[in-house]
């Protein structure tokens, strides 16, 4: 009997072509956006934000490290001046600012590119670039005094953002204002005779997608599951909607007239929900999978988790079900579709990963369904196995089942009529 | 075969029904009249066991159907007012779900579903959505889901309601065979007056959640038995000759139509010349003046005094 509810819903959705555009291809369409805003960006599997700098050296660094050798031998006895020189690879902040440019993780989202002064002209014309960063004459010397002797003001790297790409340069400035934190702290704790290698320095961090996990998330990825677990919270409205309509129309008192017990009805309008959504998150997944390769690591992971968020749309279909019956309405439908699925999906993270602003939202946010469904999705993208996702499919399962409770003392006891 | 006994449901302070009582014996068609918001869908509701009365019993053979109702839904078919179908299926697909919901299954479904199709006269729609069909149609499919499980008693709250003519006559038709040739029974709830008299054998006549009348035909116009109803038809309304006929004391009430007037007098009573005269005094053209023979119609105005369709 609830396979006949189900397949009768199936054919009323295959029916509406309008609903089945608003649940399936609204959010391929959203997604199809988002990939032609981002660009390039969203095609790439390593990072969301691709930026340029370009990178302008007044002056070698080697010539400046000479220099400061020679004059060090002045200042401090010749077997001082012999360990730093032994050093003082480690210590030419030039070096040390390339080598972080273009390792792996960071040349993942930011192309250097290194120029001559004669070019920087041409360059701050070229909107193609997020900054330019210009080492002053005699930046190097300056660096290796303060923080060997101490005898200057930290010198300051000068940089030229271009206003157009504010997330970029805001990247940018970001990255660097940490590095010069880094150096001034390494400066004071040396000094303070501190080792800053037994030191953790805050990792460098990218504003949109964090790189300081086990493995970046691309943008195509984040959106991807950021549009599906907003887009599936529809699909309970949907089924909310057709269920009010069925006992408006009487066919719930039909369906009871039966003999049918009301609760194959409900445990009918569960297993829609559940069932339309697994469905409708799979349509799009494979979407982005064959359109922007975004697959995941482990089949059957990815299976729990979308069982799991696609158990608890299920129960949220058939909460609001139970409570357009109760009260007689289908506001609180249109509540939901109108207001709560949009609040949910912001605080979930659809839009933006706003939990990253702050760990309360972060908690607030995995509390949604669909965050815990992002949470748990994302988890897995990066890498992690089963473990990674308990604590958010168990949320998933409890959620559902709490809506299921609560649906069930809603649910009118007899009929509806009169 | 089914009992109402002492039924009440009350909204708040409303009563909706009050102190119901009635039966329907196998075979018969029993009809349910009243003005809209006079109690029938509410009764039908109660009987039908989809909502709890604040009082009374519904006894089906004996037994109550508010403790039991199982054995009581395996025979009943209702026909909602509300047309009660999926209008994004087919009529077929239609016909499948409520029969599977209905346990039907295989080939006793096929031939169940064909065999309704060709009762209510759409057998060439079959597969056409039900949202493309004429009020009318979808009216006679809503009729035949709930004959798909061929139910003893069939229960029908206002089912001609908004259809056309054409299709009034073929669902009173289809009632009426479905009455004579499968001997099933039929509460059958109208405001149409003409319908009731038209299928029903017995009648029960409700208004404000009341019980005002019950009994055949034949025996509820008896209530009329010392009266009769004149028509009075004219031109042009006249005040001064509608004042005349509301002070004449022969005249026991005055219906005032378009071009009509209706009064209820005296059955022994000769009041045609006293009609002429007055309609001479006050200038008024008449174009007939009948007796009629008394209707339902008249014994609700009767009883209430109010139409049935106020």
């Amino acid at each position: 009997m609830i396979w006949q509810i189900i397949k009768k819903q199936g054919l009323l959705f295959w029916r509406n072509p309008q609903q089945l555009l608003l649940l399936v291809a609204l959010p391929i369409i959203l997604i199809a956006i988002l990939g032609a805003a981002l660009g390039s960006d969203f095609e790439n599997e390593s990072s969301p934000i691709k930026m340029k700098v370009a990178f302008m050296e007044n002056v070698g660094e080697q010539e400046q490290i000479d220099q400061f050798i020679t004059d060090l031998h002045e200042k401090l006895p010749s077997k001082a001046v012999k360990e730093i020189e032994s050093n003082i690879e480690n210590m030419a902040p030039i070096n040390s600012i390339k080598a972080v440019f273009e390792s792996e993780e960071v040349s993942d989202f930011l192309e250097i590119t290194y120029i001559e002064p004669s070019e920087k002209n041409k360059i701050v014309e070229d909107d193609s670039y997020s900054a330019i960063v210009e080492v002053p004459e005699s930046f190097s010397y300056d660096v290796l005094d303060f923080m060997v002797l101490g005898n200057t003001e930290a010198p300051t790297l000068t940089v030229t953002y271009n206003e157009e790409q504010q997330v970029r340069t805001s990247i940018v400035s970001s990255f660097l204002t940490q590095f010069q934190e880094q150096l001034t702290k390494g400066a004071f704790l040396g000094k303070n005779g501190i080792d800053v290698s037994t030191i953790n320095f805050q990792e460098i961090k990218g504003e949109v997608i964090s790189i300081n996990e086990k493995k970046p998330v691309s943008a195509s990825a984040y959106y991807t599951i950021g549009m599906t677990v907003m887009n599936v919270l529809f699909l309970a409205g949907a089924i909310g909607y057709y269920a009010y309509h069925e006992k408006e129309l009487n066919v719930f008192n039909r369906i009871i007239m039966a003999n049918v017990s009301r609760w194959v009805y409900f445990s009918g309008v569960l297993a829609s929900g559940t069932i339309f959504a697994f469905i409708q998150s799979l349509i799009i997944f494979t979407f982005s999978w064959l359109v922007y390769g975004i697959r995941f690591p482990n089949v059957i992971d990815f299976l729990v988790v979308t069982l799991s968020f696609s158990f608890a749309i299920g129960g949220l279909a058939v909460l609001l079900s139970a409570l357009n019956y109760r009260l007689n309405s289908e506001t609180i439908t249109n509540f939901f579709m109108n207001i709560i699925a949009t609040l949910l999906a912001v605080l979930g993270g659809s839009f933006y990963p706003i939990g990253d602003f702050s760990p309360l939202i972060q908690s607030l946010g995995n509390m949604t369904p669909n965050g815990a469904g992002l949470t748990a999705y994302i988890t897995l993208l990066r890498g992690d196995g089963i473990a990674g996702i308990v604590d958010s499919v168990m949320y998933l399962l409890i959620f559902a089942l709490m809506t299921v409770v609560v649906a069930a003392l809603c649910f009118p006891k007899r009929g509806v009529s009169a | 075969m089914i009992e109402l006994v002492d039924l009440t449901k009350k909204f708040k302070q409303i009563y909706a029904v009050k102190n119901l009582s009635m039966f329907i014996e196998r075979g018969e068609i029993v009809g349910l009249l009243g003005p809209n918001g006079a109690g029938k869908s509410t009764a039908i509701s109660i009987l039908s066991s989809l909502v709890e009365p604040s009082g009374g019993d519904v006894r089906f053979e004996n037994k109550s159907i508010l403790k039991h109702p199982a054995p009581f839904r395996k025979v009943v078919g209702m026909v909602p007012q509300n047309i009660a179908l999926y209008s994004d299926l087919t009529a077929e697909e239609n016909l499948l779900f409520f029969g599977r919901i209905y346990r039907l299954r295989g080939k006793e479904l096929e031939r169940k579903v064909d065999e309704v199709l060709e009762q209510i006269g759409l057998t060439d729609r079959r597969r056409d959505v039900v949202k493309k069909f004429s009020g009318g149609m979808q009216r006679r499919l809503n009729i035949g889901v709930a004959m798909l499980h061929d139910p003893e008693l069939l229960i029908m709250d206002e089912p001609t309601v908004g259809i056309d003519p054409q299709s009034r006559n073929y669902i009173l038709e289809t009632v009426k065979r479905l009455n004579e040739e499968r001997k099933m029974t039929v509460l059958y709830t109208s405001h149409y007056m003409e319908e009731v008299e038209f299928l029903c054998d017995r009648i029960y006549i409700m208004d404000k959640g009341n019980l005002i009348a019950s009994g055949t035909k034949d025996e509820i116009k008896q209530i009329l038995s010392s009266e009769k109803t004149i028509s009075i038809t004219m031109e042009r309304l006249n005040e001064e000759f509608l004042d005349s006929l509301k002070e004449n004391p022969l005249v026991n009430r005055v219906t005032i139509g378009e071009k009509e007037v209706t009064i209820l007098v005296p059955r022994d009573i000769n009041i045609f010349s006293e009609i002429i005269k007055l309609a001479e005094s006050t200038g008024i053209e008449l174009n007939s003046v009948d007796n009629k023979t008394p209707t339902l119609e008249d014994v609700f105005l009767h009883l209430t005094g109010r139409a049935l369709r106020d």
